[in-house]
């Protein structure tokens, strides 16, 4: 047979391979076995195929929706926050947020997540395991929402991301709002701050419909009213491709609402100058010598209706810090010790020893047990000798009968350990029992958050409290303490300007309140509607006897217009008449380098003094006498009350040359 | 009166030529270019339509590169099945060396591309001298084992093979292409299956292969020593259960499931084939190109490329048959082999019955060196074919 193949010519053929061959059973038993297993494979393949697309095609194809769907929430605006003129202190300013969704990183392979997130964090010049912790712990409670890295970023860098969206895959940037200050610092104790939502409220508060990642108020009004101011967010779909970029428009099953306003009862003008006032205040002290001072507190309250006009407590912080990123050293700034607990409202939270603003109360309950008569005449001594103790005034020169008028607006010491020594022959505590009454010793119910509760000590007290047999007994001691507001008895500043309001009103006690009303935001020009006026509880009466209440004004009037009044030198003059009370209370602080008792500077009172409108309760800590620091505090907060001009009446407020 | 002259007629050289090119013409096997060609089309319209979205404003960049060396290909399809398979055999020993070479080149020249180094870059294309190995490697061993016909029953044919490939599959096992190594096994079990070695031999071979499996999937894991990478690892022991997925690695499998299976019936069309469109699907152009296909055109689309391959396979059978010697028999068995392992492991794996490996689809893939090799691997088949029906051969 000729070959007419291409063989070359000149290579013999190999006869190890080349000798004919037959085609033998056993090869085709072997190629018989290739054919079998091509079968074999491609019916394999067929069913399989058969399986997932004919068979299970439409859950297949559910899958691959699925595959894209990623919800979404859209943050509401939340609400602003006014003064009770309208005038903006708290509203929201447009920002951006970087997110990741974890459930997308989770799909990267391990070496392109790590080297993703350490891009991100170089870019965002954050620390990566800060980042990696974030996504791993919004891994565990909710994959499929969105965790916030960042806020307010600057434009450069989203524009950076916007433009790279392929290296990082899974990041995505949202607008959303931050919270802005208008009037700069002004009143961040009262506004509190916003913050995002951490694992223990977000338990507390499940059943609210709170959610990973949402933004809420942590302290302040912005907290007491969140589920007012915080509106309802916006929920929807998106399409998005194995990038996480949007392929297809949003779709909104819930378009975002708005939250509420609250109007406060604050005066922004007068919270101003109660803030300034207290600076002052401090000033005063150091020009005094008292070296000590380093804060205080004032509340400005309406006598009738509680409406809380003015609520300062110094130091003070800036609540900006909490807006956006929040950086260590701020925070760290905050809680150093020599910063001084700025974030304490001492007006709520802060308790002092009231010293002498607390005789008032005493003489008032004294007229009401009968232990005292209006007209009654006490000597007033240098000292007294009581149980083999020696008490003194604090002026040690005096010695004049005195009723108890005189002896108030005198704050004659000795006067008062007389009227203790009465009460304490009583049984049955009626001073602690009209303390209590007056709203000492309990929290006020005000629309803030935790406030401190203070305390009036009783015998039962005593013997609770302490361990020790003999300091479980009441001694008359303990009574002369508490009627010249010193001892165990502590109160708050907010305690003390309602029980002040209480004198002024005829005797009764207002609740004292920060919101006058929730109102739905309108657009610029239009007037706002009010969803929810606050409605205080009526005040409570105590039933006092005018003619004993009338005693105790008169008192305070003479405090700061008779020539032996503690405070008349800065009030005297004053073109509206005030009536108020100093108090100087020593209290045993620690401070950096000094242990011991320092003056607590008070002053507490009201005006009109015919027709009272506002009460007003000055602290200054460690600030010596009440006349020379806390009195001329609270004129500056009379002085922008009533529209005083500074310097058109004559006050004498002692400052060192 | 005369007496009759016979003379015989010397043909010219154009008439032998001619000749020749008439019988090559007449006994090519036709159905099998057709289903090549078939493939080859149908490979480039799938192709435009899972790419077209790939490079912005330029639909056809894949399809465009991939012309041209379906073009080139079939250059070389006509050339190979034109030389007579012997040739590559009496010049094996020089390719084998200038494989290892290469194989040891791609350590020093190539590019890492995702952790592996497998092209070489020269000039315009990217050169994968794995896939030129397949070739070597067939044609040596398919030599080897016929000059041995006689000695089948020795252990050292059997091992000589065994050693022959033993160091192209390390080096390509180390590039690390592990998809490429397991042809290269599947080439050598051809090579001895068709070349008659003894059933006992085959039994050893296969009980210690799967041992060796064992030891490197579970045994050795468990004592700490690694041999595979662990992403390799779970890929391979991945697909037995998907749902069991520490890093990741079957996110791949599940996601061309999820595009296979989406394609129901008759697919969801170009647009709406969401899980190649929206990069869902890895690869879609190269490894997993046959889930894109099968989202994009269904059952029936896949059913037709199946079709296809399946007259590729058959043809390709009966052409061991038609072998005019021992060595073009195994070197046609070997071929269809490795082919069919080849279009298993890949489709299986975009469905899910077969371990995660990276090789592509024979002659739909995107990429030069895969669609080159497997026209050279036709062109060798037609030569046996050719040769055997001329040689009159059963």
């Amino acid at each position: 047979m000729n070959d007419h193949g291409r063989r070359p010519g000149f290579l013999p053929p190999d006869p190890r391979v080349e000798e004919p061959y037959r085609f033998n059973p056993q090869m085709a038993l072997r190629v018989g076995i290739l054919g079998v297993l091509a079968v074999v494979v491609f019916c394999a393949l067929f069913f399989r195929l058969w399986a997932l697309q004919v068979i299970s095609g439409e859950r297949y194809l559910e899958n691959a929706n699925n595959n894209q769907i990623r919800s979404f929430g859209v943050a509401a605006p939340r609400g602003s926050i006014v003064d009770r003129d309208g005038d903006t202190l708290v509203s929201n300013k447009p920002g951006t947020q970087i997110q990741i969704w974890p459930a997308a990183l989770e799909r990267l392979p391990v070496e392109e997540r790590a080297a993703m997130l350490r891009r991100l964090a170089r870019l965002l010049e954050l620390k990566v395991p800060a980042v990696r912790d974030k996504v791993e712990e919004r891994l565990e409670s909710d994959p499929l929402t969105p965790v916030t890295i960042d806020t307010s970023v600057g434009e450069l860098k989203t524009a950076y991301l916007m433009e790279h969206q392929g290296d990082f895959p899974g990041v995505q940037i949202t607008e959303t709002y931050l919270r802005s200050y208008e009037q700069g610092v002004l009143a961040p104790h009262i506004l509190g701050y916003v913050g995002e939502i951490d694992a223990e409220q977000l338990e507390a508060k499940a059943d609210q419909g709170y959610r990973s990642g949402d933004r809420i108020g942590k302290t302040g009004i912005e907290a007491v009213y969140d589920t007012y101011l915080r509106g309802v967010r916006g929920e929807g779909r998106v399409f998005v491709d194995a990038l996480g970029r949007i392929t297809s428009e949003r779709e909104f099953s819930q378009l975002p609402e708005p939250g509420d306003n609250i109007r406060l009862t604050i005066d922004a003008d007068l919270q101003r100058a109660s803030e300034e006032a207290l600076e002052y205040g401090i000033r005063l002290a150091h020009d005094q010598d008292e070296w000590a001072a380093d804060g205080g507190a004032l509340v400005a309250l309406d006598v009738n209706t509680g409406e809380i006009l003015a609520l300062a407590s110094n130091p003070t912080f800036d609540p900006g810090i909490y807006v956006g990123r929040v950086e260590e050293k701020d925070l760290n700034a905050l809680a150093a010790k020599s910063a001084n607990h700025p974030t304490l409202n001492r007006a709520v939270a802060g308790l002092y020893p009231p010293g002498s603003t607390f005789k008032p109360f005493v003489a008032l309950a004294a007229l009401e047990e009968g232990l005292l008569g209006r007209d009654e005449y006490i000597q007033c001594t240098g000292e007294e000798v009581i149980d083999g103790q020696t008490f003194s005034n604090w002026d040690p020169y005096k010695n004049e009968p005195m009723t108890v008028s005189t002896a108030l607006a005198n704050s004659c010491d000795t006067f008062f350990y007389n009227v203790a020594l009465r009460f304490y022959k009583r049984k049955d505590s009626p001073l602690q029992r009209w303390s209590r009454a007056m709203g000492f010793g309990a929290g006020t119910g005000i629309d803030l958050g935790p406030e401190a509760e203070g305390l009036v000590p009783t015998p039962g007290w005593r013997r609770r409290t302490f361990k020790t047999e003999i300091d479980k007994i009441w001694t008359s001691g303990d009574s002369v303490q508490l009627a010249i507001g010193q001892g165990d008895l502590l109160v708050s500043p907010l305690q003390m300007t309602r029980a002040y309001a209480m004198i002024a009103n005829g005797g009764k006690l207002v609740e004292p309140h920060l919101v006058k009303s929730v109102e739905e935001p309108r657009n610029e020009g239009e007037p706002p509607v009010v969803l929810r006026p606050y409605t205080p509880k009526p005040a409570r009466e105590l039933g006092l006897d005018p003619n004993g209440v009338q005693v105790v004004q008169q008192a305070l009037y003479d405090a700061t217009h008779a020539t032996y009044g503690t405070s008349q030198a800065v009030f005297g003059s004053f073109p509206v008449p005030i009536a108020g009370k100093t108090g100087t209370a020593e209290k045993f602080v620690t401070l950096p380098g000094f242990e011991g008792l320092r003056d607590q500077s008070w002053w507490c009172g009201y005006g009109p003094y015919e027709a009272p409108e506002i009460a007003v309760c000055a602290l200054i800590e460690n600030g010596g006498h009440g006349g020379t620091a806390a009195a001329p505090t609270a004129l500056k907060v009379f002085e922008k009350y009533f529209n005083v001009e500074p310097g058109s009446y004559s006050a004498v407020v002692q400052q060192s040359d | 009166m005369a007496t009759p002259v016979t003379r015989v007629h010397q043909p010219t050289r154009a008439q032998a030529f001619a000749w020749e090119l008439g019988a090559f013409l007449r006994h090519l096997d036709y159905l099998l270019l057709a289903a090549t060609g078939g493939l080859l089309a149908y490979g480039l319209w799938v192709l435009e339509s899972v790419t077209q979205n790939d490079v912005a404003g330029d639909p056809g960049y894949y399809v465009f590169r991939q012309t041209i060396y379906v073009v080139a290909g079939v250059l070389l399809l006509a050339a190979v099945a034109a030389v007579d398979p012997n040739v590559y055999r009496r010049v094996r020993w020089p390719l084998y060396g200038a494989v290892i070479v290469l194989l040891i080149a791609v350590f020093v020249l190539a590019e890492e591309v995702r952790g592996s180094r497998r092209w070489i870059q020269i000039g315009f294309f990217n050169f994968q001298p794995s896939e030129l190995g397949k070739i070597v490697l067939i044609v040596v061993l398919a030599g080897f084992v016929a000059e041995r016909r006689h000695r089948l029953a020795e252990w050292g044919t059997t091992l000589g093979v065994i050693g022959l490939a033993a160091p192209l599959m390390a080096l390509v096992f180390k590039e690390p292409d592990f998809g490429t190594t397991l042809i290269y096994a599947a080439i050598v079990l051809g090579a001895l299956f068709f070349g008659g070695t003894p059933w006992r031999h085959l039994a050893v071979l296969a009980i210690i292969a799967g041992l060796v499996a064992g030891a490197l999937l579970w045994f050795l894991p468990s004592a700490g020593i690694e041999v595979l990478e662990p992403y390799q690892r779970e890929r391979l022991t991945g697909f037995v259960d998907p749902d069991v997925d520490p890093s990741g690695s079957t996110y791949n499998v599940n996601q061309s499931i999820t595009a296979v299976g989406s394609g129901g019936f008759d697919g969801r069309g170009a647009d709406n084939a969401t899980q190649t469109k929206f990069n869902y699907l890895p690869e879609h152009s190269t490894d997993f190109i046959f889930s894109s296909l099968a989202e994009q055109r269904g059952f029936m689309g896949a059913a037709i490329l199946l079709l296809l391959y399946g007259i590729v396979i058959w043809r390709g059978t009966k052409i061991v048959a038609v072998a005019k010697d021992l060595y073009s028999a195994i070197l046609a068995g070997t071929v269809v082999f490795a082919l069919l392992i080849q279009l298993f492991i890949n489709v299986g794996m975009t469905i899910g019955i077969a371990p995660v490996t990276g090789i592509p689809l024979p002659l739909v893939s995107y990429g030069g060196s895969s669609l080159l090799t497997t026209l050279i691997l036709i062109g060798l088949l037609e030569a046996v074919h050719v040769r055997g029906r001329l040689a009159g051969a059963r």
